[in-house]
């Protein structure tokens, strides 16, 4: 009645669940709870198994039906060669080296392994999943796919667009506007080429793609290793007493900072510094005026843009109030050069009234040059 | 025969009738189709050829597919003869919608650059934080001739004066919000660390409503906004009224009572100018220890103004409330500078406003949910007050007009 397969699938199942009830009176309580849960799991899946084997009578092939040596799956000659044992094995061999190298080479390597063992067991189920070869491989088609087209997709882009990042960290500000556009312009012409010869051949538009994805790729390695450029940071403001209370350049934050402003800044004010060394504040909304204070609401950040006509060097300098015990807020630009600009960011979160110094914008070293800010 | 209409055939007639009676809607305050002032009026313009355009293309594309699908439905008839390319065809739909939009593109850059005009001299500081607005006048800044002598701040309702093209510079304390008062002109997002700039006009005195239209958080749907217009001579009023020094309450009565329990209870984010403690120092608010957006409405004169708390509470009762609104434009004026008087007080909203805030507009001010604002409240807390504490500040703040 029982097939050799069930019978082995069902004692097994036996055994766990004779295992699961002693080891449940053996130990104590919740202790006892993993094991025993993963013992019946155990014993529900080789019945179910048992149970599978026992229907499909192990899978055997009946000899009475006719032609059944020349029709049957296990009749047919085997499948092609598979390259997925070969993928398995790097894959495993990355496991050991990821293990003992860098976590990111495991977690790779653990991919590639669940990647071989999911197309070498489809592979190997579908090559005897009938009689038909057609039949087989189709069946294998549909199911994997769906699969391996998306994801397949997805890495390549990512590979692509991952190489290309390397590149462009690697060159140089001014070499990466060249190469951004020169490989925009081969792209577009390849693609105008392509579009305007229906005629070419699919292998040499494959080919051609692979040749660009493949020296992409390689390029993007090499700059990978070689690292990226170095970015430097040119801070444009400071919030030192010492520096932003100093006259001149002497305590010049930084010489490289840049000194010209977007013009979509947001700028609540200009503030200039007129060649006569006046200082006067142009209000956002107000053309024409020279105001000497300005409104702005408490705790939100405003931004005013300082240029400096005069003939020398300055910074500007918002002195931002003395609050209880607390020392006095300061926030200053680089010192800007003549003709040049910068802006300056703040925040004022109480009144005037709660501060017991000025608050004020002011450029050192030019006495009695303020503007007033009003924070109501 | 009657044949009866399937179910979903019934749920589309539905909501195909629905938005036709949606339509129909004679209470709507915030109509952009029915503009109020200059700027929404050349929006309006642009806008309502735009629609008949885009309307009859529209027609047009629907009666072709329709035909299309008709016509053309299967059958059982054999496939017809496939063709591909027809370049006479492909040239006139392409350059035909380039002719309509660029006949668009024009009027449309135009109105932009002229919206974008800034040479105004009255300039209003609008700042968005969760979730209500602030306006502050700047000093100085002149309003259809009328001068602000000293900063104004102000909530809930912006008022201007009539037939004036004011200076809105929008920023934000906390998150994104945007500023529209649909009668007057368009949307503008408040983004913090930025200024954008709004003009509005509106053409005659009267009351414009608005909303922000950027969620901003849980109450976003609470976040609502007025602009007050009056004429000149009442504009005058209201900034005189808004700048007089402060008066404290007689000595004795209830309202001085409640002074000092305002001072204990509410001082420390509200701000009333001019408002002095016992020892005759100035009380100075610092909601910038307390609240997340570093402030809290200014409440020097709260009951000049007909709601609160975003604009989304009354302070008028329902039926004062309908008779300014539908008020005509010659009498809006003196009936908005009467504020809230003790005939037209809604006290029940501004108790229970007083007693649990968050329960009348959700807030996150749960102490044990602060950790990630340093302690920080993005609302009003409910401050546990009496009900004599409640009756004490009432009584101090309906003398803050």
């Amino acid at each position: 009645m029982f097939t050799t397969g069930s019978k082995l699938f069902l004692g097994a199942s036996a055994l766990s669940l004779v295992s699961a009830l002693l080891y449940a009176g053996t130990t104590d309580g919740a202790l006892s709870m993993p094991g025993v849960l993963g013992l019946l799991t155990a014993t529900i899946v080789f019945g179910f198994l048992g149970g599978i084997n026992w229907y499909t009578r192990d899978g055997n092939v009946s000899g009475a039906q006719e032609g059944v040596e020349r029709t049957s799956s296990a009749a047919q000659p085997a499948g092609s060669n598979s390259m997925w044992p070969l993928v398995a094995a790097v894959g495993v061999g990355g496991l050991v080296i990821g293990a003992v190298s860098r976590p990111v080479v495991f977690k790779v390597a653990v991919v590639v392994v669940l990647a071989a063992a999911v197309e070498w067991m489809v592979l190997g189920w579908s090559e005897r999943a009938s009689g038909d070869s057609d039949y087989n491989s189709g069946v294998r088609r549909r199911i994997l796919f769906p699969l391996e087209f998306p994801i397949l997709a997805a890495v390549g882009l990512g590979v692509i667009v991952y190489s290309f990042s390397r590149v462009m960290l690697r060159l140089d500000k001014d070499s990466g506007k060249a190469a951004f556009g020169a490989i925009a312009a081969m792209v577009l012409f390849a693609g105008f080429v392509f579009a305007s010869k229906r005629n070419v051949a699919k292998r040499t538009v494959t080919g051609v793609c692979t040749i660009a994805a493949v020296a992409l790729f390689g390029v993007g390695v090499a700059s990978a290793v070689q690292g990226q450029r170095t970015i430097e940071a040119h801070p444009t403001t400071a919030s030192e007493a010492a520096v932003c209370l100093e006259a001149g350049t002497a305590g010049e934050i930084d010489d490289n900072a840049s000194q010209s402003v977007s013009a979509k800044s947001s700028v609540i004010a200009n503030v200039y510094l007129q060649s006569n060394n006046v200082v006067v504040a142009y209000v956002n909304g107000v053309p024409g005026t020279a105001f000497s204070s300005i409104d702005v609401p408490r705790s939100a950040w405003v931004r005013v843009l300082f240029h400096n006509d005069a003939d020398q060097s300055h910074r500007l300098t918002a002195r931002l109030g003395t609050f209880g015990a607390n020392a006095e807020v300061i926030q200053c630009t680089t010192a800007v050069h003549t003709g040049h600009e910068a802006f300056l960011d703040f925040k004022v979160a109480k009144t005037n009234l709660a501060s017991s110094t000025p608050i004020v914008l002011m450029v050192p070293g030019l006495d009695g040059q303020e503007i007033q800010i009003n924070v109501p | 025969m009657f044949v009866k209409p399937s179910r979903r055939r019934r749920v589309a007639a539905a909501a195909a009738l629905g938005l036709l009676l949606a339509g129909c809607a004679k209470n709507a305050p915030q109509d952009t189709f029915d503009p109020a002032g200059s700027n929404a009026r050349s929006i309006d313009d642009l806008q309502r050829p735009v629609f008949y355009v885009a309307g009859v293309v529209g027609i047009i594309v629907f009666a072709v597919v329709g035909y299309a699908i008709w016509k053309f439905k299967d059958r059982g008839q054999d496939i017809p003869e496939q063709s591909h390319g027809n370049p006479k065809l492909e040239i006139a739909l392409t350059i035909l919608p380039a002719i309509i939009l660029a006949a668009i593109c024009v009027p449309t850059v135009s109105q932009v650059f002229s919206l974008d005009k800034k040479d105004n001299n009255c300039v209003i500081n609008v700042t968005g934080q969760q979730w209500w607005w602030e306006y502050d006048y700047a000093k100085g800044s002149e309003c259809g001739g009328v001068v602000i002598p000293e900063s104004i701040v102000t909530s809930a309702e912006l008022v201007i004066p009539a037939n004036t093209d004011v200076l809105l510079r929008i920023t934000s304390r906390d998150v994104i919000h945007s500023f529209w008062i649909p009668r007057l002109n368009g949307k503008r997002d408040a983004v913090p660390g930025r200024l954008h700039t709004l003009r509005l006009q509106a053409d005659q005195p009267g009351l414009y409503t608005g909303q922000c239209t950027e969620f901003c958080g849980l109450s976003h749907a609470r976040m609502r906004q007025a602009a007050i217009a009056l004429n000149t001579a009442d504009f005058q009023t209201w900034v005189t009224n808004q700048t007089e020094a402060y008066t404290a309450p007689e000595a004795g009565t209830a309202a001085a009572v409640g002074q000092s329990t305002f001072i204990a209870q509410c001082s420390r984010c509200h701000q009333v100018n001019g408002l002095q403690d016992g020892d005759g120092k100035p009380v100075l608010a610092e909601p910038d220890l307390y609240v997340l957006s570093g402030a809290a409405p200014n409440l020097t004169n709260l009951l000049t103004r007909t709601a609160f708390a975003g604009w989304t509470f009354d302070l008028l009762t329902d039926e004062c409330r309908d008779t300014l609104w539908n008020a005509p434009p010659d009498e809006f004026g003196a009936l908005y500078l009467k504020g809230v008087t003790a005939e037209c007080f809604n006290e029940a909203n501004l108790r229970e406003w007083i007693r649990n805030a968050p329960a009348m507009k959700p807030m996150y001010t749960d102490p044990k949910n602060l950790g990630s604002t340093g302690g920080k409240t993005r609302g009003m807390p409910a401050l546990g007050l009496t009900e004599a504490q409640i009756d004490e500040i009432i009584a101090y703040l309906l003398e803050r007009k």
